[in-house]
């Protein structure tokens, strides 16, 4: 409170609390009663703070943000979706034990308000497990866990970085509208599209009710765009690789929205 | 400017999901889950994400309005309770407080529905107050008071995921029921058997261990049948039949007549099959039964529901964590709509109106005379409208014109009472005929609490202020309560309305509000130090001993003929809830389920001459509709299915209205029907 308020010099603070015996994300202002602030449920701030900046349009607003949420939001303000000099990042590094579930390389933000930061994870045994089978048994692991969705949009709608407003998945060319489950397309399509601005936040997995991997999905994507690439995403300097023109050269700024 | 996270619960299915309505400036404008909730832990099925939809639709009711010359006409709320005071008193008057009925909703919170029938019994004097749990699951509630003493989901959610076997039977439950399909799935996952047994082939049955496709209106016939089966193999639960069951013999006898190959003849389930169904579920350490409408809504239902509780008892998979029989009831509170007493037979906590006792403790309690003799249920009251018996309705929330069979019935009974007012938030097919009709709150507009279908008590809050002149029907309610001359309709808050039912239904007795923040309580939850119970009947029956009953297969009310070769069967596909009210208001479930549709098997289309999405004419002995043709091997031949979601081509129009001669049911899953190029 006083660190976002005072120290940040922020107008609002964007947290998660107690309230009716959950943790509740809260927008507070300043000089409103901060309650019993939490910090130990992981919720995806900065898909929440992209819906919240959609209404609060003046002043500065403080998030705290796990290393995920910060490279989430660099992502967003490289696409001019955030304003960065409205924004106060008040650093949270996540628990071993939050890093363990996200096999998470990167866990540490820039600057730590809260916690310690844990040791980074190292292999990914899913996705190693994935790597090892034959493309054919990937293949047939890959349709047995699509069969189970059931077409929540959860995984594209608790994302960071799902920010189209039309989203394609919901067009009915690509995913027919005959029910579940969708097909597979609307699973790689979304991996695809999302493959230079994924960070691994583990967000889309979490919220899927049927336990698809999709976090292992999206980390072998990734590593693709590292070794293609040497492209990493929640990058704040570098833009995209993939935003080139059909010549091959880089496209100019204007160009760069999505 | 302010951004606010209101947690609620989800106003569609009865999981009961919490999660958090984003409020901009007291505008609803979007749906976040909630990570630490126990049932939804942060998931949601695509009706949730967009429960914030259809909050600010422009159609909404914003006026009170009363027919005048013909037309529904804008006028103030003095004027129109006004109306249906005066109307009601007239009637009452002139036929007797029996010739009116009131429907209570499901829609609606515990408070407002303990308001319903209180408004009912109390304020008009008459026990005629029902609610669509009529249409769903009155064959269970009537049942599972039978076999076990409590007519309730035995077990609660989050135990599908530890079970080792669950046999789920009439319920599409990845669609109808999305976050308990995924408990479900989960179990799969850590190695469980799931058994689906359903004449369609649903996105569950397509991932189950084992699917069977029986033929509609057989389901007596299975279920005595994989008794047979362990019974005779001695895989039943001796001890536990010994000890806590009475009626073994009488069933053993009734289901020696349901050898695998005489279930294969009536059933279509191939013996084999069958065989190796009963050992997977007799022989799971813990298993669990889940169903929906295709077993309740028979016209025998009442038998069905019982049959399966015979299976779960007759191998001890009752009152332990993980089996028991488990209803999955279809709407956000139609487990609490009954707990408040919205039927005819009971008072709040499912006790008699015809027990002296009870029937004396409640004219205590509420201080005045209250009718003696049992109301009527909804499906006898449009019968008794047709016939002249009731002249009066005063519906909440409910859309009968669309959710109950045999529409063109409902439509004569309708237009032949003298008065109906209904109160709803849209101007929904039921509301277009009325005399008078009030604007409602809706979910995101009041507070309250709905009863999940695993019994667990969840908080409704408020979000926004509604929309106009609308108001939440507990106002509503207390206002005609007082107008119509009764005391004790003098509440302040849904908070106070709680603490009065807590008081006279024990099943609610340790409820109130200050505990609702903190915890998840289940009922039976008597006392205030009462923690609430997970799992019912774990020492004995409410009833003592569990009671099988021997029932025997009766065929469907209407068999298929020469002229009407299909079986119809009805139900929800994922993306629309009931009649459409909300979910056909909601951009991206719409888009998902744009139009009605009727699914045949492709066997079926080729004999027809039938290509997917051709334009058909489906008929049955009562009306006919057209709509477009889904070719799929999901449906088995011979049947075919149609969401009931769509008034432009109402399934209802075709149904049968025949009942259960118990639970007073409608047939929704077996009528004969024609189909036909249109
Ligand atoms: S991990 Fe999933 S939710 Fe997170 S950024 Fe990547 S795709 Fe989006
Ligand atoms: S979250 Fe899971 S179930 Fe929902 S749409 Fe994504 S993959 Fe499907
Ligand atoms: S599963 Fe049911 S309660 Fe949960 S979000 Fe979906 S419709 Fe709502």
């Amino acid at each position: 409170m006083r660190l976002a308020f005072e120290e940040k010099g922020a107008d609002y603070l964007l947290a998660t609390r107690d309230e009716h015996g959950n943790v509740a994300p809260v927008l507070l202002k300043k000089g409103d009663e901060p309650g019993t602030l939490r910090v130990d449920v992981p919720y995806q701030m900065a898909m929440i703070l992209t819906k919240v900046n959609k209404f609060v349009k003046e002043g500065k607003i403080a998030v705290v943000a796990r290393r995920c949420d910060e490279r989430a939001i660099a992502e967003l303000v490289k696409r001019d979706l955030l304003d960065q000099s409205r924004l106060n990042l008040i650093g949270l590094a996540c628990s071993a034990e939050q890093v363990k579930e996200c096999r998470c390389t990167d866990p540490c933000p820039s600057v730590v308000d809260f916690g310690e930061c844990a040791e980074p994870s190292g292999d990914d045994a899913s996705v190693a497990r994935l790597l090892d089978m034959s493309l054919s048994d990937r293949l047939g692991f890959w349709i047995a866990q699509f069969r189970k969705c059931n077409k929540c949009f959860g995984c594209t709608l608790n994302c960071p970085v799902c920010f189209c407003d039309e989203c394609l998945l919901e067009d009915k060319t690509f995913t027919p509208e005959k029910g579940i489950p969708p097909g597979l397309a609307f699973h790689l399509i979304r991996a695809i599209h999302l493959a230079d601005k994924c960070v691994e936040c583990g967000e889309c997995e979490r919220s899927c009710p049927v336990d698809i991997p999709l976090l292992s999905l999206r980390k072998m994507v990734s590593q693709d765009m590292k070794e293609l690439f040497d492209y990493v995403s929640g990058d704040s300097e570098r833009r995209s690789p993939l935003l080139t023109t059909l010549e091959g050269d880089p496209m100019e700024d204007d160009a760069n929205v999505c | 400017m302010s951004v606010d996270h209101i947690l609620t619960t989800c106003p569609y299915c009865g999981t009961g999901c919490n999660f958090f309505l984003q409020v901009a400036n007291r505008r609803v404008v979007g749906v976040v889950p909630c990570k630490t909730d126990e049932t939804s832990k942060g998931s949601l099925c695509i009706k949730g994400y967009n429960a914030h939809a259809f909050v600010n639709h422009p159609d909404r009711l914003t006026h009170p309005m009363v027919k005048k010359g013909g037309q529904l006409t804008e006028t103030t709320w003095d004027e129109a309770i006004g109306k249906i005071v005066s109307e009601l008193k007239r009637v009452a008057s002139a036929y007797g407080t029996d010739s009116i009925m009131v429907l209570a909703s499901a829609k609606c919170t515990n408070e407002e529905n303990y308001l319903f029938q209180k408004l009912a019994r109390m304020a008009i004097g008459t026990n005629n107050v029902d609610h669509c749990a009529r249409l769903c699951h009155a064959s269970t509630v009537a049942g599972l008071l039978q076999s076990f003493g409590s007519g309730a989901m035995t077990n609660t959610i989050p135990e599908f995921e530890n079970a080792d076997c669950v046999l789920v039977t009439g319920s599409n439950t990845l669609e109808a029921h999305p976050l308990i399909g995924a408990r479900v799935l989960k179990a799969k996952e850590k190695g469980a058997k799931v058994v689906v047994v359903d004449p369609r082939d649903t996105p569950l049955s397509r991932v189950a261990t084992m699917s069977l496709r029986q033929q509609s209106g057989t389901d007596v016939a299975w279920i005595n049948g994989m008794i047979n089966v362990i019974i005779s193999e001695g895989l039943h639960d001796k001890e536990f039949v010994d000890s806590r069951t009475s009626g073994f013999d009488e069933l053993r006898e009734v289901v020696r007549g349901y050898p695998p190959e005489k279930v294969e003849e009536i059933a279509g389930i191939p013996k084999d099959d069958l065989v190796k169904a009963a050992r997977i579920y007799a022989s799971a350490e813990k298993a669990m039964i889940a169903y929906a409408m295709g077993i309740t809504q028979h016209s025998n239902g009442t038998n069905l529901v019982r049959a399966l509780a015979n299976l779960a008892m007759i191998t001890g998979n009752v009152g332990r964590e993980s089996t028991g029989v488990n209803p999955l009831r279809g709407q956000c509170n139609v487990q609490g709509a009954c707990d408040a007493g919205a039927l005819p037979n009971l008072y709040p906590g499912y006790q008699s109106v015809e027990d002296d006792e009870t029937h004396a403790k409640f004219e205590k309690a509420w201080g005045g005379k209250l009718p003696g003799k049992k109301g009527m249920t909804l499906t006898c009251a449009f019968n008794q409208a047709l016939t002249g018996d009731v002249k009066a309705m005063l519906i909440f929330g409910e859309n009968p014109m669309m959710s109950d069979p045999d529409t063109g019935h409902v439509e004569a009974a309708i237009s032949k009472l003298e008065f109906l007012a209904v109160v709803d938030i849209f101007p929904t097919e039921t509301a277009k005929l009325a005399d008078v009709v009030l604007p409602a709150a809706c979910y995101a507009e009041k507070d309250g609490t709905f009863t999940a279908t695993d019994r667990a008590i969840r908080a409704v809050r408020k979000a926004a202020d509604p929309p106009g002149d609308a108001r939440p029907d507990w106002k509503i309610a207390c206002d005609l309560g007082k107008k119509l001359g009764s005391e004790g309709f003098e509440f302040e808050s849904p908070e106070q309305i709680m603490v009065e039912m807590a008081a006279v239904a024990p099943i609610y007795g340790g409820v109130d509000y200050a505990r609702i923040e903190r915890e998840m309580v289940r009922w039976p939850c008597p006392t205030k130090d009462h923690p609430g119970t997970k799992v019912l009947h774990t020492e004995s029956f409410k009833i003592g001993k569990g009671v099988f009953a021997p029932v025997e297969h009766t065929p469907p009310a209407e068999e298929t003929s020469e002229d009407f070769p299909f079986i119809l069967t009805t139900g929800r596909n994922l993306f629309h809830f009931h009649t459409g009210t909300m979910t056909r208001r909601s951009v991206k479930l719409q888009r998902e389920a744009p139009n009605p549709y009727v699914e045949v098997n492709p066997v079926d289309a080729r004999a027809l001459g039938i290509s997917d999405d051709a334009s058909v004419r489906v008929s049955s002995r009562r009306g006919s509709i057209t709509l477009s043709a889904r070719v799929t091997p999901w449906i088995r031949p011979g049947t075919i299915f149609i969401p009931f979601h769509y008034v432009e081509a109402a399934a209802n129009r075709l149904t049968n209205n025949a009942l259960d001669p118990i639970a007073q049911i409608p047939e929704f899953k077996v009528c004969a029907a024609s189909v036909e190029k249109a």
